[in-house]
């Protein structure tokens, strides 16, 4: 193609049009409501620059909830396009552009920073650490995150959106029948933040390991961050393989290598294979902190220790073993042998045992305990039947046999938001409702939170559960219509009514956060839930350094030991604290890494030089600067400490 | 800072732990990087299509020299964290740069190879094998040379600062990396170079 | 001078370049596949091994079973990866 022309949209619409004009003013509206508030500075020096893994865990959340509501719109309008037979809301072009960037919004720019947002925010304050274990590397991570984020969202403007599905299979995804720039930015914009991944993995892997307060032995850490270092270190194992396969792919795309062709021996299965060694355990990559969250949910609001800790920690390290061993149960259909679908059918059954394992011990929690029905909470016990069910028509599909009737139908589909509505957003809606006191230092509207909470699971079921049926009837997915003599049309209504329903939902959270902005007390302290587990030992706002004094740690509930048994947990005295100074590199790093970015995805090839040298510049001045942090004083310490409330000096 | 002197210098404040232990998990992370290249090569080796085999294009004497400047460099450096930890800099800074000097060898010896391989007709473009190949010797030179640079900026640290915590810090995360190198190169030298040829 | 060179290293880098050779004896003399094959992965395995041991101090401190630990598990699913592939595109097609 013309270089000119690979700018413009392949398949333009009124809708894209709108969002153009959309996107523009919002931009110009942020940059005249800065300036005119004079709040550049402001932004520079408390945000940009932040080292901290609060602030940093903040940018996360606010990111995630953006891209919620991104991936929300093309659901509506995925759901409102099947609702009739015959329907020509969208083309199918743009359904294709739709599911495709729905799917890699949902699990990469959605899911992924809500987990990073809670394992940033929680885990320091869990194990009683003053920060991460590389706060700079953290701020890096974020920034990458955020710029792979953005890249990938001008994509619907500027060249127009991938449409290969979130998977991208080749030969599909290849320059032959992926002639735009679409699927470049899949390719780019994923690796950038899969980076970014990555760094997060190492970094709170190193923090867990390493910096837990005294006292803290690994039997003794809290269950969210168990699930955190799991989940970590499932990361650091298959996103080096995701970076690969990506790279191999744009060198398909860009540089006519034959990875994934039909001709001169390329593979086109060995792309599915690689993106689901990376993909499937990516799943457990984020179901796990979600049970971590529901596991500190389910112990606060029955008033009791969490039953089964030994075989809940066995059982997610099983499952992480496990979750690297099933890959090819995407793909039981490609044509291999009895014997590989045979293996990776049992694997991917075997599965279901440790995950039993732990829905019967959150059971077995609430069992004689004094349950509270709190919005949390709710949705934790909302959780268990909804994700078994996603959990049984898993173990359905798993049965390659029985696989070629389901193989990407609507079943599957049905199948696989059954378990992420429940398991992983479920428990982000959970984890935020729970921990916004600690973050933000006022409750959520209960009542408003118990009408979200219904509604959404009502929304949930009638979304979702027609689709089981339509799918074993013969409905495939990503097919942008389907004729009236189907038949499939009632239960498709009914699904986009449970979609409508889902979207006043997610409507309400953002009334609740408004609402609760208004009206709901500030006077709640720091333990609100009365809880059991260090984080809620901290002020209210959070210090920078999180502790005045290093807790110490006795069992797996430090924190309820010390409300109710007497536990010591500051015995020492006052000390100056060290911290890390606020760096703009990262920042900078980052947003050199977006222009290579987009000049890769455009190909053009001195800014992608320009950029990359810009990048190694960036590393090399790391590596000459002197940064040996900064102390504040105890003087400092105890203003603040007095400031915040902390009666505990 | 706390400074524990008891621990040798690399290992003598808590951040430089943490720095430690974190490169360990990232040489994790490369260790599941190269299985990944060399799940695509073993699974695309046969697959030639109209372009030349393995066995056609290898050549023994350059792989040997390359293997035996890699090994010799990984030995070095680790003569190079054992003069660090005598305390002997001067010796230190030699052993680093005998090191950077057979790297940049097996580099140029690397840079020989493939422009001859793209001479005979065994380009990346050419097969899915061929660019397995590359793409997997290409990741291992590519780490090379950015180890060349980091390795540079190391040693200009450590004569203008001298062996401090942090110089000594970034020399042995800097070793750590260089043995990876020569472990991920036994494995190409093993299973894609001499499985090939036999 | 001669506290420079540690037998320790000085015995591994003979190691290592004795087990080169051995490995080069697939290519010189006439071995069969599987035999070839099994050398090949013998002293693969065991430079790595000694590479980790003796170069890179993998063991020397309290640290030692989550370093050994996160290598180990790496390979192990390194190995899956590369096997499960191969049983999946290979020995099963």
């Amino acid at each position: 193609m013309e270089f000119f022309e690979r700018f413009a949209i392949p398949h333009p619409s009124p809708v894209i049009y709108a969002s153009m004009v959309v996107i523009a003013l919002t931009v110009i509206a942020i940059i005249a409501g800065l300036t005119y508030f004079k709040k550049w500075g402001y932004l520079w020096r408390e945000w940009l620059t932040t080292v901290d893994h609060k602030r940093i865990g903040l940018m996360y959340l606010i990111s995630a909830l953006l891209m919620l509501f991104r991936g929300g719109v093309d659901a509506i309008m995925m759901r409102a396009q099947l609702a009739a037979p015959d329907n020509k809301l969208l083309d199918a072009q743009h359904y294709n552009e739709i599911f495709t960037t729905h799917g890699v919004v949902m699990i990469i720019f959605m899911a992924m920073p809500f987990i990073f947002a809670f394992m940033n925010y929680i885990v320091p304050l869990q194990i009683g650490a003053r920060d991460v274990a590389f706060p700079r590397l953290n701020a890096i991570s974020f920034w990458l995150f955020f710029m792979g984020a953005m890249l990938f969202n001008i994509s619907f403007v500027i060249g127009g959106s991938p449409d290969a599905g979130w998977t991208s299979y080749f030969p599909l995804a290849g320059n032959e029948f992926s002639e735009s720039v679409g699927t470049n930015y899949y390719m780019i914009a994923i690796q950038i933040s899969g980076l970014g991944s990555l760094m997060t993995g190492i970094n709170m892997i190193t923090t867990i390991m390493k910096m837990r307060a005294p006292g803290m032995t690994m039997m003794k850490m809290p269950m969210f961050t168990w699930a955190t270092l799991v989940a970590n270190l499932i990361i650091v194992t298959v996103f080096p393989v995701l970076t690969v396969a990506l790279a191999m792919g744009t060198m398909d795309r860009l540089f006519a290598t034959n990875f994934f062709t039909s001709a001169n021996g390329g593979m086109d299965m060995l792309w599915a294979n690689l993106f689901w060694v990376w993909g499937h355990p990516e799943v457990y990559i984020l179901i796990l902190p979600a049970f971590g969250i529901y596991s500190e949910i389910i112990s606060t609001f029955s008033s009791k220790n969490l039953y089964g800790y030994k075989s809940m920690v066995a059982s997610m390290v099983i499952i992480s073993v496990l979750s690297c061993l099933v890959w090819a149960h995407h793909f039981f259909t490609m044509g291999q042998g009895a014997a590989s679908n045979s293996f990776f059918s049992i694997t991917t059954m075997a599965i279901a045992v440790p995950t039993g394992v732990k829905i019967f011990n959150w059971l077995f929690t609430m069992w004689r305990g004094k349950i509270r029905f709190t919005v949390p909470m709710l949705y934790s016990i909302g959780f268990i039947p909804l994700f078994t069910i996603g959990g049984v028509t898993g173990v359905m599909l798993a049965m390659s046999a029985a696989d070629y009737q389901y193989h990407n139908t609507m079943f599957l589909v049905a199948h696989f938001h059954n378990t992420i509505i429940p398991g992983v957003v479920f428990a982000m809606l959970a984890g935020l409702t729970y921990y916004w006191p600690k973050m933000f230092g006022f409750m959520l509207n209960e009542r408003i939170g118990k009408w979200t909470f219904w509604l959404l699971s009502i929304g949930f079921v009638l979304a979702f559960f027609p689709m089981y049926i339509t799918g074993l009837d013969g409905q495939a997915r990503r097919m942008y219509t389907y004729s009236e003599a189907t038949g499939f049309g009632t239960l498709n209504m009914i699904s986009f009514i449970g979609a409508g329903i889902m979207a006043i939902a997610f409507a309400l959270i953002v009334y609740n956060v408004y609402y609760s902005i208004r009206y709901s007390p500030r006077d709640i302290g720091s333990d609100p839930w009365d809880a059991r587990t260090l984080e809620w030992a901290t002020n209210t706002p959070v210090p920078e350094y999180n502790f005045a004094i290093s807790p110490q740690v006795n069992s797996i509930q430090p924190f309820w030991d010390a409300k109710k048994k007497g536990h010591v947990l500051f015995p020492d005295k006052l000390d100056k604290i060290h911290m890390p100074n606020n760096s703009g590199m990262p920042f900078i790093l980052c947003s050199i890494f977006f222009v290579w970015g987009f000049s890769f995805v455009f190909a053009i090839w001195p800014l992608v030089i320009l950029s990359t040298i810009g990048i190694f510049a960036c590393l090399a001045l790391r590596s000459f600067e002197k940064d040996h942090g900064r102390y504040i004083s105890v003087e400092e310490v105890k203003e603040t400490e007095e400031k915040t409330g902390g009666a505990k000096l | 800072m706390k400074i524990d002197h008891s621990q040798p210098l690399e290992y003598s404040t808590g951040q430089n732990n943490l720095n430690i232990f974190g490169f360990w998990i990232f040489l994790g992370a490369e260790i599941m990087l190269f299985a990944t290249l060399f799940t695509t090569f073993f699974t695309l080796e046969h697959r030639t299509g109209n372009g030349p085999t393995g066995a056609e294009i290898f050549e023994i004497t350059p792989v040997l020299i390359e293997t035996i400047l890699l090994l010799t460099s990984s030995f070095v450096i680790g003569l190079g964290i054992h003069a660090m930890r005598l305390g002997n800099k001067k010796a230190m800074i030699t052993f680093f740069s005998i090191t950077l000097l057979l790297g940049l060898g097996f580099l140029g010896f690397e840079i020989f190879e493939f422009v001859h391989y793209v001479h005979i007709g065994a380009g990346l473009q050419t097969s899915a094998f061929t660019a397995s190949l590359l793409t997997t010797l290409g990741t291992h030179g590519a780490h090379v040379t950015f180890g060349l640079f980091w390795g540079l900026s190391i040693i200009l640290q450590v004569k203008k600062r001298g062996l401090t915590p942090e110089t000594a810090n970034k020399s042995f995360i800097f070793s750590l990396y260089w043995h990876f190198l020569d472990v991920v190169w036994i494995f190409i030298f093993s299973f894609i170079y001499l499985k090939g040829m036999m | 001078m001669k506290q420079l060179f540690p037998a320790k290293q000085v015995m591994g880098f003979v190691f290592s370049l004795i087990l080169t050779a051995i490995a080069l004896a697939v290519y010189f003399l006439d071995v069969s596949f599987t035999a070839g094959l099994t050398i090949l992965i013998v002293t693969a395995f065991v430079q790595a091994l000694l590479q980790l041991i003796v170069f890179m101090h993998a063991g020397e401190t309290k640290d030692k079973w989550s370093i050994y630990g996160n290598v180990y598990f790496m390979i192990f699913i390194a190995l899956i990866t590369i096997f499960g592939t191969l049983f999946l595109f290979s020995w099963d097609m």
